[in-house]
C-alpha cells in the first residue's frame, strides 16, 4: 500500500482528476501561496502568545503577569487581540493560499500572473498588523470579531476582493468539464466573505447604525464567519484530501450538494442564538434556533460521507499525518455541530449561555475542526508546491498529539467548568464570586490545555521553517520520491514529494 | 454553464435573505425607534443618556470590558437575571436606542451591567474597584486597571476625586490617586448605565 500511495497519488481518485501536470501548476502558483501560507503560520505563532497570555491571565488576576498598569497586556486588549490574530491572521490566511491553490488545481491552468495577489498578501498582513495594534493600544471599534477599526478593516477588504478577483479569475481560466464540491464551497466561501465583512464595516462602523442593530448586525458577522467563510473552506479542503488520500471517490455525490445547499441556506442565520433572551425581535433569535438546530443536516451530511468513504481505510491514518489531521478535523465538525445544535435549544441555552461551554464550543470549532484540516492541506500542499519533503517527523508527531491532546482536555475542562458556571449563575442564591471560586481549577486547567496547543502550534511553526528554510529543493519529483522515501520510511507519502 | 450560473445565483440569494432579515432590517427598523411617553406623567422613556457616556463607552470597548460582562437582562423564564437583582425587567431594542456603542456582552464571568449605575451611586465605589478589585470583593477575578489612575503631589486642597485607597495601595504621604480622564470617563459611563424606567412593552414580572 505504501508503495503505490508513493508512486501514484496524483491521479489516484476518481472524483479529483488533474490531467495536466500538476507540478507546472503547483510552480506556477508557488509564490503567492506560499507567501498567504507562511502569513497564516506567521500570525499563528503571533496568536499562540497572546492565547497563552491571556489565558494565564484569567485565573490568577492579581499575578504580575496581568500587568495591571500595562494597558495594551491586560486581558481586556490580550484576549482580543489573541482572537484577531487567529482569526484574522492564521485561519483567514491559511484558507486563502489553500482555498486558491485547491482552486488552481481544480482548473488544471497555471497561473499567469502572481503580482496582484502578492500585492493582496501585503496589504492583507499590513491591515492585520495595524488592526492588532489598535486592539492593542485601545483604538478599537468595541463590537466582536470586528474589533478592528475602519482604516484597518479597508486594507482587509481591499485585500479580499482582490484575492476575490484572483480566486474567480482562475475558475473561469479552467479547462472544460465537471465542477467538483470542493471549488463550490471555496467560490462560496470567497463570495460570502467579501460580502459579510464588507456590510458589517460598513453599516457598523461607517453609516453608525443605530445602538439597538448593533448586536443583531455582529452577530450576523459572526455566524456567518463561521458557517459561511471557515466552515466552507475546511469543508472544501477535506471534501479534497479525503477522497484523495483514501484512494477512492466520495460516497455520495448527491449528499455532497444536499450539505453544501444546506449549509448555504442556514449559515447566515446562527449567530444570533447566542443573543437568546436579548433585547431583539423574538423572530430574530427563534429563527437563529432554528438554523443552528437544523444544522445538524449538513453535519450528518458531511459526517455520513466522509465516514463512507472512509470506511475500511481508517488503517490508512497511520501512515498519513495529512489524512490523520483532515479525519479528527472532519470528525470534530461532526461533534461541533451536534454540540451547536444542543447548546442553541432554549432549555440547555439558560444553563449555558453567557459560560465557558461557549468558548470550548468555539475553541473546538476553530481548533479542532478548522484549524486541524487546514494543517492537513499543509502537510500536503507545501511539499508539493516547493518540490521539498517535510525534514523531521518528530514534530509533526508532536503537533498531531500535543493538538489532538489539547484541544480534546480544553473542550472537556471549559465544558465541565461552563456547566458549573451555569448552574451557580441559574441559582440566584449562589454569589457571582462563589462561581468564579468554583471556575478556579478549571480556568487552571484550560490554560494547560492552552500551553499544549501553543507548543503544537510552535512544533507546526518549527516543522515549516524547516522545510522552507533548511529542506533542499529537488529538481524532479520521481527523484525526490524515492530519495525521501528512503530518509522516511515510516513517514508518510505525503511528507515527502510525491 | 446554466448549471453554474445557478450556483452563483443560489450562494447570493441564500445569503442575502439572511443579510436582509438579520441585518439591513434591524439597520432600518430601530432607526425609527421612537421613546415611550406616559400618559400620566408626560415621562419620556428611555430619557436618553448623559454627554460623557459616549467617551466612557470607548474606555469600555478598549479595554474589552464586554468580554467577562453582559448588558441586558433576560425574561423572568429565561434565565435568574431578574432574581439576581440584575434589573426589575427584561431589556429589550428600545432600551438601546440612545447608546451610540452597544455591549450585549456573552459571557458572564462578571456582573451584568445593565443596571450598575442603579445599584452603585457612588463613583468612590467603583474607582477603588477599578484600582485594585481585590480591595472591594476579596474573591474578585477581575484585573486591576491601574493606567486608568496616576499618583500626583497634593497641591493645596486634595482634589475632590481622589481615590480613597487604604493599605498598600495607599499613596505615600502628601500624595493622592487620582483617576485620568479615561477613568473618570468610564465611571461617569458606568454610572449612567440604569435601565430603570417602566417600558410598556416589557412590563415587571409579577410573581
Amino acid at each position: 500500500m505504501e508503495q503505490s500511495a508513493i508512486s501514484e497519488p496524483e491521479t489516484r481518485s476518481e472524483s479529483v482528476k488533474e490531467r495536466s501536470d500538476p507540478s507546472i501548476i503547483d510552480r506556477s502558483v508557488r509564490i503567492p501561496v506560499m507567501i498567504f501560507l507562511a502569513s497564516g503560520v506567521f500570525w499563528l505563532v503571533v496568536a499562540s502568545g497572546f492565547w497563552l497570555l491571556a489565558s494565564s491571565q484569567i485565573h490568577t488576576p492579581a499575578a504580575w503577569w496581568t500587568f495591571p498598569g500595562v494597558a495594551w497586556l491586560s486581558f481586556g486588549r490580550t484576549y482580543p487581540a489573541f482572537l484577531n490574530c487567529f482569526v484574522y491572521g492564521w485561519a483567514t490566511c491559511a484558507g486563502i493560499g489553500v482555498g486558491i491553490w485547491l482552486l488552481a488545481r481544480f482548473s488544471r491552468v497555471p497561473l499567469r500572473d502572481p503580482l496582484f495577489p502578492i500585492l493582496a498578501a501585503a496589504t492583507w498582513n499590513i491591515g492585520i498588523a495595524v488592526g492588532v495594534l489598535s486592539v492593542l493600544t485601545g483604538a478599537t471599534t468595541g463590537k466582536q470579531m470586528l474589533e478592528f477599526p475602519s482604516y484597518a478593516a479597508f486594507m482587509l477588504f481591499l485585500a479580499f476582493v482582490i484575492v476575490g478577483l484572483w480566486a474567480l479569475t482562475i475558475f473561469w481560466a479552467r479547462k472544460p468539464g465537471p465542477t467538483y464540491i470542493s471549488q463550490w464551497y471555496i467560490l462560496g466561501a470567497f463570495l460570502w466573505f467579501s460580502w459579510m465583512y464588507a456590510t458589517a464595516n460598513i453599516l457598523l462602523n461607517i453609516a453608525s447604525a443605530p445602538g439597538p442593530a448593533q448586536p443583531a448586525i455582529v452577530w450576523w458577522y459572526i455566524g456567518s464567519l463561521i458557517d459561511l467563510w471557515l466552515t466552507p473552506i475546511a469543508l472544501g479542503t477535506a471534501y479534497y484530501l479525503i477522497p484523495k488520500l483514501v484512494g477512492r471517490p466520495i460516497y455520495s455525490y448527491k449528499l455532497a450538494l444536499f450539505g453544501f445547499w444546506s449549509l448555504a441556506l442556514l449559515g447566515g442565520w446562527t449567530g444570533m442564538a447566542h443573543l437568546i433572551g436579548g433585547p431583539l425581535p423574538a423572530w430574530m433569535i427563534t429563527a437563529s434556533i432554528v438554523a443552528r438546530v437544523l444544522m445538524i443536516l449538513p453535519v450528518l451530511a458531511v459526517a455520513v460521507n466522509f465516514h463512507l468513504t472512509m470506511r475500511g481505510k481508517f488503517e490508512d491514518l497511520h501512515w498519513s499525518p495529512a489524512l490523520r489531521f483532515a479525519v479528527i478535523g472532519a470528525m470534530a465538525y461532526t461533534a461541533y455541530g451536534f454540540e451547536g445544535s444542543l447548546i442553541s435549544t432554549r432549555t440547555i441555552a439558560q444553563i449555558t449561555q453567557f459560560t465557558f461551554v461557549t468558548f470550548g464550543h468555539a475553541q473546538l470549532g476553530l481548533f479542532g475542526f478548522y484549524s486541524m484540516i487546514l494543517f492537513g492541506a499543509f502537510y500536503y500542499i507545501v511539499p508539493r508546491l516547493l518540490d521539498r519533503p517535510w525534514l523531521s517527523p518528530g514534530f509533526i508527531t508532536a503537533h498531531f498529539w500535543l493538538s489532538v491532546v489539547g484541544i480534546g482536555l480544553l473542550l472537556f475542562d471549559l465544558t465541565m467548568g461552563g456547566l458549573i458556571q451555569g448552574f451557580g449563575l441559574q441559582d440566584p442564591q449562589v454569589s457571582m464570586s462563589a462561581v468564579s471560586d468554583l471556575l478556579g481549577p478549571f480556568l487552571l486547567i484550560q490554560n494547560f490545555a492552552v500551553l499544549l496547543l501553543v507548543l503544537a502550534n510552535l512544533a507546526f511553526a518549527v516543522a515549516f521553517a524547516l522545510i522552507l528554510l533548511i529542506s533542499a529543493p529537488v529538481k524532479q519529483r520521481s527523484a525526490v520520491i524515492e530519495a525521501s522515501a528512503d530518509a522516511s520510511k515510516k513517514i508518510a507519502p505525503e511528507v515527502s514529494v510525491a | 454553464m446554466n448549471k453554474l450560473t445557478g450556483l452563483f445565483f443560489g450562494v447570493f440569494l441564500l445569503f442575502g435573505l439572511s443579510w436582509l432579515a438579520l441585518a439591513a432590517y434591524p439597520y432600518i427598523t430601530f432607526a425609527g425607534l421612537q421613546r415611550s411617553k406616559d400618559e400620566a406623567t408626560g415621562a419620556l422613556a428611555p430619557p436618553g443618556n448623559p454627554g460623557t457616556a459616549d467617551q466612557g463607552a470607548r474606555v469600555y470597548a478598549a479595554n474589552g470590558c464586554f468580554y467577562c460582562h453582559s448588558q441586558y437582562v433576560r425574561d423572568k423564564n429565561e434565565g435568574s437575571d431578574i432574581d439576581r437583582k440584575w434589573g426589575k425587567r427584561r431589556t429589550v431594542a428600545r432600551d438601546y436606542m440612545f447608546d451610540r456603542a452597544v455591549f450585549l456582552g456573552t459571557s458572564r464571568l462578571g456582573a451584568d451591567l445593565t443596571n450598575a449605575g442603579d445599584r452603585q451611586t457612588d463613583p468612590q465605589w467603583f474607582y477603588r474597584l477599578l484600582y485594585n478589585p481585590r480591595a472591594t470583593t476579596p474573591e474578585s477575578v477581575m484585573p486591576a486597571y491601574r493606567w486608568l489612575f496616576r499618583t500626583q503631589e497634593i497641591q493645596g486642597q486634595p482634589s475632590a476625586n481622589a481615590v480613597k485607597l487604604e493599605g498598600t495601595d495607599a499613596p505615600p504621604p502628601g500624595h493622592e490617586v487620582v483617576p485620568t480622564a479615561e477613568g473618570k470617563a468610564l465611571v461617569d459611563y458606568l454610572l449612567s448605565l440604569k435601565k430603570n424606567y417602566p417600558l410598556p412593552e416589557a412590563p415587571e414580572p409579577t410573581e
